[in-house]
């Protein structure tokens, strides 16, 4: 950009130097520019000075000053400079014409926080992107990570429709299978893994570190990449309100389709000889516990500010029903954020939110068993008879009894989990500059969490007075009270200085610092029974004490780092980052608990090499490469510890008195475990082509985590009650490639249009395993773990038998042979499926499963396209995820004859007429593991859809507000997937994710509202 | 003036960065709730120890007493079938009870990690004993108390598996655990007896007799009894009876006189009762073995449309009902039998309740022993179907039986004691005695009590006895031990080498 403006300049400069020795009539102007720094003047050189309606113009030279001939016919100079508005001034009879120029706050050269710190974008080295608030608010989902989904390239969002939930968000893929793999988040520098509690409404930016080179800074917190929110600050000015909202509804974008009272009856009496008793009722199990939400969002802020202190106050509240029945979300947050400047060496400051949750029978919360583990519904609704009826004249329809499945809307009504959580997070800062190259900052920051969870599970019986018809399992004798009590709180204490010198071309930054950071937590919970039903007495007093229970436990951690960050640029053309962190741990044994994570960053910027001024190419290249290590510290406090287990009693006197207590060393440990390193290289091109109308980068990764933690299988004759102990033995890499593209034009003054484009292409493997064992994950029911993570695969692969066909006859089952000689299946029927004898033993067992695929995605990526005409907005964002493999757990679970059976298998399936290779005969559930339940996980969705409209100045003036604009806004209006569930976009940890099982489905949102300034 | 601010300003900054960087105590941060010491420690660990023997996680970490031992040792005999519909845990039990068990079984793997779950603790103890504080007499007890739960251990891993890895200590570290031998190779069989008979002999030699010890701990006549029956298995008679002489002399234990009872909650630790495992309640809920009731509880079939009591497995067999003669009232005690007669009556048990007929039924026999009540026992929990009940692993009449058969061998008197049983089971006493009658005894006496199978395999004949009961798989010298567990011959390096003929 620069360089192409200097090239400019300097061909204006010779044509005006010629031209003026051509010229007749000439008459001088001069003048200088300059502009307010810290209340002083200040010299601007390089100020672009350009007759208007011309080609003529001149530069300003070192002091300022500049002067340049004009014809009779020049009437306005324009006086520009990156950075500062533009200014015309009109020549008249002038001939010294002095210009102030102001910064431009919108055309200031961008600036990003990368922790503890700024920099200007093209500055730097590490591969970093920003996302806009005003992007993020646009949708009406609950947390700002949600809303990032598809706008940034090499980040991936998987969320799933729960209100309330947090998604999961990977960046670059998982280099982890036992840590965590959650991204670092840093709240106005107070760090955190988790922002359900942040109003969106509130976000400036979010910036996040993607590759180890800009995450190094964070040390052992940066493997999984860090996002760096900034927060609203009040500005300089009169009062701003500002009001919006958004009211709407949500409902489950993708249904799957049961069985009707008919085809179950026909699918029953094929699987099991018997049909089940006739029934003028014809339940749709989906349709009884789903619904259609309403959700509602509102916030008011007010900011104002002097050149001494700016305030910003927040106040929103967010309402989403969810779409399974009684399930209700509120949150309520409010923020407070202040800056004083005490005078002009010293800064004060002061960021504050609360935010109070409350969520009301959110699924899968809390797993407690009184024939409702809450998400045990999903099961239910999938396997649930649709000839009983889900509740007549208040009296439930007995599934139980027929078939051993609890009635769905049942378990909803005989449970009750609420989550109540109240959180304060926030910072404050001093920040001196004695100096006009020194800066000196501490902060302060906290983070204080408090929730309360509590579980009421009803009395019933399985007799006439709550069921139509007597009998079955699904009955709670005694009623059930458990609550939960859970604190959290954090501190952190940055202490750092920059220095920032510009002698000539160089540039230095310089930034040094340490941080403390501390880590308590703690739960107790009791529980006790014989609760009566009424809310008012939930108490755990209320309960009966002899079945009193309790428990209590907690976690606490330091860390303490030193921090060094050197930013060199030589005339903006050749970036250096130096990067040291030393984190020191008290999660680690004493022996190993410092840990240095050095990073470097080069770039070139050459489109202002002086070669690369004649060229009409780019108006911007820039070539970086970065090395960097970062840890992972997700792990338990107690993972290289020996601890012993109590409560681990002996009941001496049989039932005549209480057991005495006891304990055992149940875990053997690796006393010299690190934490998991992480090597990165990246490699990026970024460019600016066309005017920068597009610009855009790709970027080349490679990383490697080359001590992961894994369980290590350990003798069974070693006394560790799972067998496994925690070591350093994996290897897995991430190796990828991102593309993101923007594309910005404004056509005319009517019409502006956007376009961004980014895609990402990661590939995992697991290298090694070193001795380790491949860990199996993804349990679904009677079927085992699903998953295996192994050498040679993506982490957390599906690993099953493999369906070579349906047999057609018995005579297909017995010559299906085995080189023994065996008949692989004797048992087999026809319409039984033909699976594949891997190790050719003749016998189908776990032996011979194999890998499938994974539910990582070989790519992913988002569209994002955003159009202004006059005072219509518009904006979609698509995004999409390809080449991965999702797990239907649901229909594994499928375990009876009378369980029902999905509609479209009924007609697909095998039979003597339709003999179908791929969908077996009527059966009776119970079927293995294999890649029948694995289907593509590959999707495509229309994330996000707008339709505003903004009220005229005229109009607004006379209603007496500043703006006012109208909305219409769609999330996941459409989804385009192969994938016949509810949705492929299936959150869990690493090894279990990609698998339905309890799944909430994806929704569907429909909203309007509007934002109004006063 | 500017200078003395730049030099505060300086100043200040400086102490701020200095302030928080050179404190190492910040973090020396223990593990919170994470016990690495406690002064009642080793009486915790002797609990503890105990403890490992109420493992029942068969499907995962490790089973000593539940399902996987009811199926090794029960199921697998000709006391009992599998049980449940055709299908359910056709692996690992259907395999079990077939003879068609491969090194993949699970539940032969769960046997065999919660032995040494049990043995670690063990010796995890013995290793905390060597430097605890603990008075000396206090600490023989302790000793000889664990010492005798690795010997049973032990023994039980023999009579599982044959040679095992003979694991008598703690490694220092996971490379020690990783490559000692001692951990991954098979000891000869006579070598883990010799261990077996060593740890035995010091818990006889230093525990206290059964009315000066707590109920529930192990005494000097457990020891002796067991020690007994280690012997019987090596065939030195004369220590059995040498054994069993002084057990009946100590005048500690006696028959009681209801058979019925003494799998009832009455009949826990009773006269009769010498080793068995102890359940009750903790923190107000059930402690228990997992899997142990539930799973041999009723259940549901056909017609449905009851709460039922378990998961039907573990049934006894028509082979056992038909071995009772006539007016033995052990058979009564020990089978539920479902009413098959079409009048619908059902069954009504010992404390009056009703189980329904065959048609709302899955299976026709039921394991009583295994039967708890709602209405007339007591428990923490009495609408967990899985409820506790204490399992009787050596009873006096086991003393009993074997001081019979030793005197058969060494020409003692058989007939007192083995007519003692009798008469209890309403029988009429023996005039003379064949061994075939005293093992009948002894298969009758301790029905579904888990030592059918074994006691096969020590007499020599199973392959025979189980072949003519309809098992025919049964191959001799392979099916009387339970294969290695494959995982373990993967970890060992193929160290751990794998019984004939699997």
């Amino acid at each position: 950009m620069m360089g192409k403006s200097f090239s400019r300049i300097l061909i204006f400069t010779v044509l005006t130097a010629i031209s003026t020795t051509l010229a007749a009539q000439v008459r001088m102007v001069k003048g200088k520019v300059t502009t307010l720094e810290g209340g002083k003047s200040v010299e601007m050189p390089g100020v672009n000075v350009v007759i208007v309606g011309t080609s003529k113009g001149t530069t300003t030279d070192i002091d300022g000053s500049y002067s340049l001939e004009l014809a009779d016919s020049d009437k306005e100079l324009s006086f520009s400079f990156i950075g500062y508005t533009m200014k015309t001034v009109a020549i008249g009879g002038q001939t010294v014409i002095d210009v102030v120029l102001e910064t431009d706050t919108q055309q200031l050269e961008e600036v990003v926080v990368v922790g503890y710190g700024v920099q200007k974008k093209s500055d730097i080295t590490g591969s970093t992107a920003n996302v806009k608030g005003d992007e993020l608010y646009k949708q009406p989902v609950l947390t700002a990570t949600q809303a990032l989904q598809g706008k940034v390239a090499g980040v991936q969002i998987i969320s799933s429709g729960q209100p309330g939930s947090s998604p999961q968000i990977r960046v670059r893929g998982v280099g982890t299978t036992l840590g965590g793999t959650t991204a670092l988040y840093v709240v106005d520098g107070v760090l955190t893994d988790d922002i359900s509690n942040i109003n969106t409404a509130d976000i400036v930016d979010m910036n996040i570190l993607k590759d180890a080179s800009a995450a190094a800074i964070y040390g052992s917190r940066g493997a999984n990449g860090v996002i760096i929110i900034t927060t609203k600050r009040g500005k300089e000015g009169k009062l701003v309100i500002n009001y919006n909202n958004s009211v709407g509804f949500r409902q489950a974008s993708n249904l799957v389709e049961m069985a009707n009272s008919r085809e179950y009856s026909n699918y029953v009496q094929a699987a099991t000889g018997s049909a089940p008793p006739a029934s003028s009722y014809n339940t749709n199990w989906y349709d009884v516990i789903l619904r259609t939400a309403l959700q509602q969002n509102h916030n008011i802020s007010l900011s104002s500010g002097t050149d001494k202190s700016t305030y910003l106050f927040n106040v929103g509240y967010l309402t989403d029903e969810g779409i399974v029945i009684d399930n209700d979300f509120k949150r309520f947050t409010m923020r407070l954020n202040n800056e004083y400047k005490i005078n002009n060496i010293a800064k004060f400051g002061f960021q504050g939110s609360y935010a109070n949750s409350v969520n009301q029978n959110g699924f899968n919360n809390l797993n407690i068993d009184a024939f409702g583990s809450v998400g045990s519904v999903y099961n239910d609704a999938y396997r649930a008879a649709p000839f009983i009826p889900s509740i007549v004249n208040g009296k439930y329809g007995n599934t139980s009894s027929y078939q051993n499945v609890g009635n769905p809307l049942l378990d909803i009504k005989n449970n009750s989990v609420k989550v109540k959580e109240d959180r304060i997070q926030g910072s404050t800062f001093i920040e001196l500059k004695p100096l006009s190259w020194l800066t000196v900052k501490s902060s302060f920051g906290v983070d204080v969490r408090n929730a309360t969870n509590r579980v009421y599970n009803y009395q019933f019986e399985s007799d006439e007075s709550t069921f139509i018809i007597a009998g079955g399992n699904q009955r709670n004798p005694q009623s059930a009270l458990t609550v939960q009590n859970s604190q959290a709180a954090r501190w952190v204490w940055d202490n750092t200085f920059t220095i920032n010198k510009k002698i000539n071309n160089h540039e230095i930054t310089f930034l040094g610092g340490t941080t403390a950071e501390s880590f308590e937590s703690s739960f107790i919970s009791a529980s006790r029974k014989d609760v009566p039903a009424d809310p008012n007495l939930w108490y755990i007093g209320v309960g009966d004490a002899n079945t009193s229970q309790n428990n209590g436990g907690g976690d606490a951690w330091t860390r303490n780092s030193y921090l060094a960050r050197l930013n060199y640029s030589y005339n903006g053309k050749y970036l250096l980052t130096a990067t040291v962190r030393r984190d020191g741990s008290s999660r680690l044994p004493s022996a190993n608990r410092w840990q240095n994570y050095p990073s470097v960053g080069l770039a070139w910027v050459a489109s202002r090499e002086p070669f690369m001024q004649n060229q009409k190419v780019f108006d911007l290249l820039k070539i970086r490469a970065s090395y960097g290590k970062v840890g992972n510290d997700q792990i338990d406090s107690d993972s290289y510890t020996n601890v012993f287990t109590i409560n681990l009693p002996y009941a001496f006197n049989g039932y005549n008195s209480s057991a005495t207590n006891g304990a055992r060393k149940d875990q053997f440990k690796d006393t010299e475990i690190v934490w998991e390193i992480t090597e990165e290289f990246d490699f990026a091109i970024e460019f600016g082509i066309l005017d920068s109308k597009l610009t855009g980068e790709i970027n080349y990764y490679d990383k490697k985590v080359n001590n992961a933690l894994i369980f290590k299988g350990i003798r069974h004759t070693i006394l560790d009650i799972d067998h496994n102990v925690v070591a350093n033995a994996g290897v897995i890499q991430n190796k990828g490639l991102e593309v993101a593209l923007n594309w910005k034009d404004k056509i005319n003054e009517n019409l502006s249009y956007t376009i961004n484009a980014n895609a990402t292409f990661n590939s995992n493997n697991v290298l090694d395993l070193n001795g380790g064992s491949p860990i199996a994950g993804g349990g679904v029911g009677s079927q085992g773990p699903v998953t295996n993570t192994n050498v040679g695969q993506p982490v957390g692969s599906f690993y099953v038998l493999k369906t070579i066909g349906v047999f057609n006859s018995d005579a297909d089952v017995a010559n299906y042979v085995a080189q023994n000689g065996k008949i692989i299946q004797p048992t087999a029927q026809a319409g039984d499926f033909k699976y594949q004898d891997l190790n050719g033993d003749g016998i189908i067992d776990n032996k011979d499963r194999q890998y499938v695929g994974s539910y990582q995605p070989v790519a992913y990526f988002g569209l994002n396209l955003g159009a202004n005409y006059k005072r219509w907005d518009f904006n979609i964002s698509i995004y999409g995820n390809v080449g991965n493999k999702v797990y239907n757990g649901k229909k594994g679970v499928r375990i009876l004859g009378t369980d029902n059976i999905e509609k479209s298998v009924v007609y697909s399936r095998w039979t003597s007429a339709n003999r179908s290779q791929k969908e077996p005969a009527a059966n009776t559930g119970n079927l293995p593991a294999s890649d029948y339940f694995v289907e593509s996980g590959s999707f495509v969705r229309i994330n996000n859809l707008t339709i505003g409209y903004s009220l005229p100045p005229a109009l607004l003036t006379r209603a007496r507000l500043s703006s006012f604009r109208v909305f219409l806004t769609s999330q996941n209006l459409f989804t385009f997937q192969d994938y016949t569930g509810f949705t492929a976009e299936l959150p869990g940890s690493v090894i279990n994710s990609g698998i339905e099982l309890t799944a909430y489905p994806t929704t569907r949102t429909i909203a309007m509202g509007v934002n109004i300034g006063f | 003036m500017k200078k003395i601010f730049f030099r505060r300003n300086v100043g200040m900054a400086i102490i701020m960065l200095l302030a928080i960087s050179c404190n190492e105590d910040f973090l020396n941060v223990k593990v919170q709730g994470g016990v690495t010491n406690d002064p009642a420690l080793v009486q915790k660990f002797v609990t503890g120890t105990y403890n490992s023997l109420t493992q029942g996680d068969c499907f995962s970490n490790g089973d000593v007493h539940g399902w996987g031992f009811i199926s090794v040792t029960c199921t697998i005999s000709d006391d009992a079938d599998k049980g449940s519909t055709a299908g359910d845990q056709a692996v690992p039990i259907g395999d079990l009870d077939n003879f068609t068990t491969t090194s993949t079984n699970k539940f032969c793997e769960t046997m065999w990690s919660g032995h040494y779950i049990g043995i670690g603790a063990a010796n995890e103890t013995l290793n905390l004993m060597n430097t605890a504080s603990t008075p000396l007499a206090q600490k023989k007890i302790y000793q000889g108390e664990i010492r005798f739960i690795r010997g049973y251990l032990y023994f039980n891993m023999v009579r599982m598996f044959g040679d095992v890895p003979l694991v008598l200590r703690v490694p220092k570290n996971l490379k020690e655990a990783e490559t000692d031998p001692v951990y991954a190779t098979r000891a000869p069989k006579a070598q883990v007896y010799d261990s077996i008979i060593q740890d035995l002999q010091f818990a006889v030699d230093n525990l206290p007799i059964k009315s000066q010890a707590v109920a529930g701990h192990v005494t000097k006549g457990t020891a002796q009894t067991l020690l007994a029956k280690v012997y019987m298995y090596l065939g030195d008679w004369a220590k059995v009876k040498a054994l069993t002489d002084a057990v009946i002399a100590s005048n500690q234990y006696s028959l009681v006189p209801d058979y019925a009872t003494i799998w009832r909650q009455v009949g826990d630790n009773n006269a009769e009762s010498i080793f068995e495992i102890q359940t009750g309640k903790f923190n107000n809920a059930n402690l228990k073995i997992d899997n142990y009731i539930v799973s041999q509880g009723p259940r549901v079939g056909g017609m449905g449309g009851w709460d039922d009591l378990g998961y039907g497995f573990n049934n006894p067999t028509p082979d056992l009902i038909n071995t009772y003669e006539t007016g033995d009232l052990r058979k009564a005690a020990t089978v539920i039998f479902i009413d098959n007669s079409g009048t619908h009556k059902g069954t009504t048990l010992w404390d009056g309740r009703r189980i329904p007929s065959s048609d709302s039924v899955q299976n026709l026999y039921y394991n009583y022993k295994a039967y708890t009540s709602m209405t007339k026992e007591e428990f923490a929990n009495k609408l967990d179907k899985d409820r506790p009940k204490n399992v009787r692993i050596l009873r006096y009449a086991e003393v009993l039986l074997m001081n019979a058969e030793a005197a058969f061998h060494t020409g003692g008197d058989v007939l007192t004691n083995l007519n003692k049983i009798r008469q209890r089971a309403g029988l009429a006493p023996k005039g003379s005695a064949t061994l075939d009658d005293i093992w009948k005894e002894r298969r009758l006496e301790f029905a579904m009590e888990h030592d059918r199978f074994w006691d096969l395999v020590r007499q020599g004949r199973v392959g025979q006895v189980l072949r003519a009961a309809g098992k025919t798989n049964f191959v001799d010298g392979k099916h009387e031990l339970l294969p290695v567990p494959n995982s373990q011959i993967l970890l060992s390096g193929g160290k751990l080498t794998q019984n004939p003929g699997y």
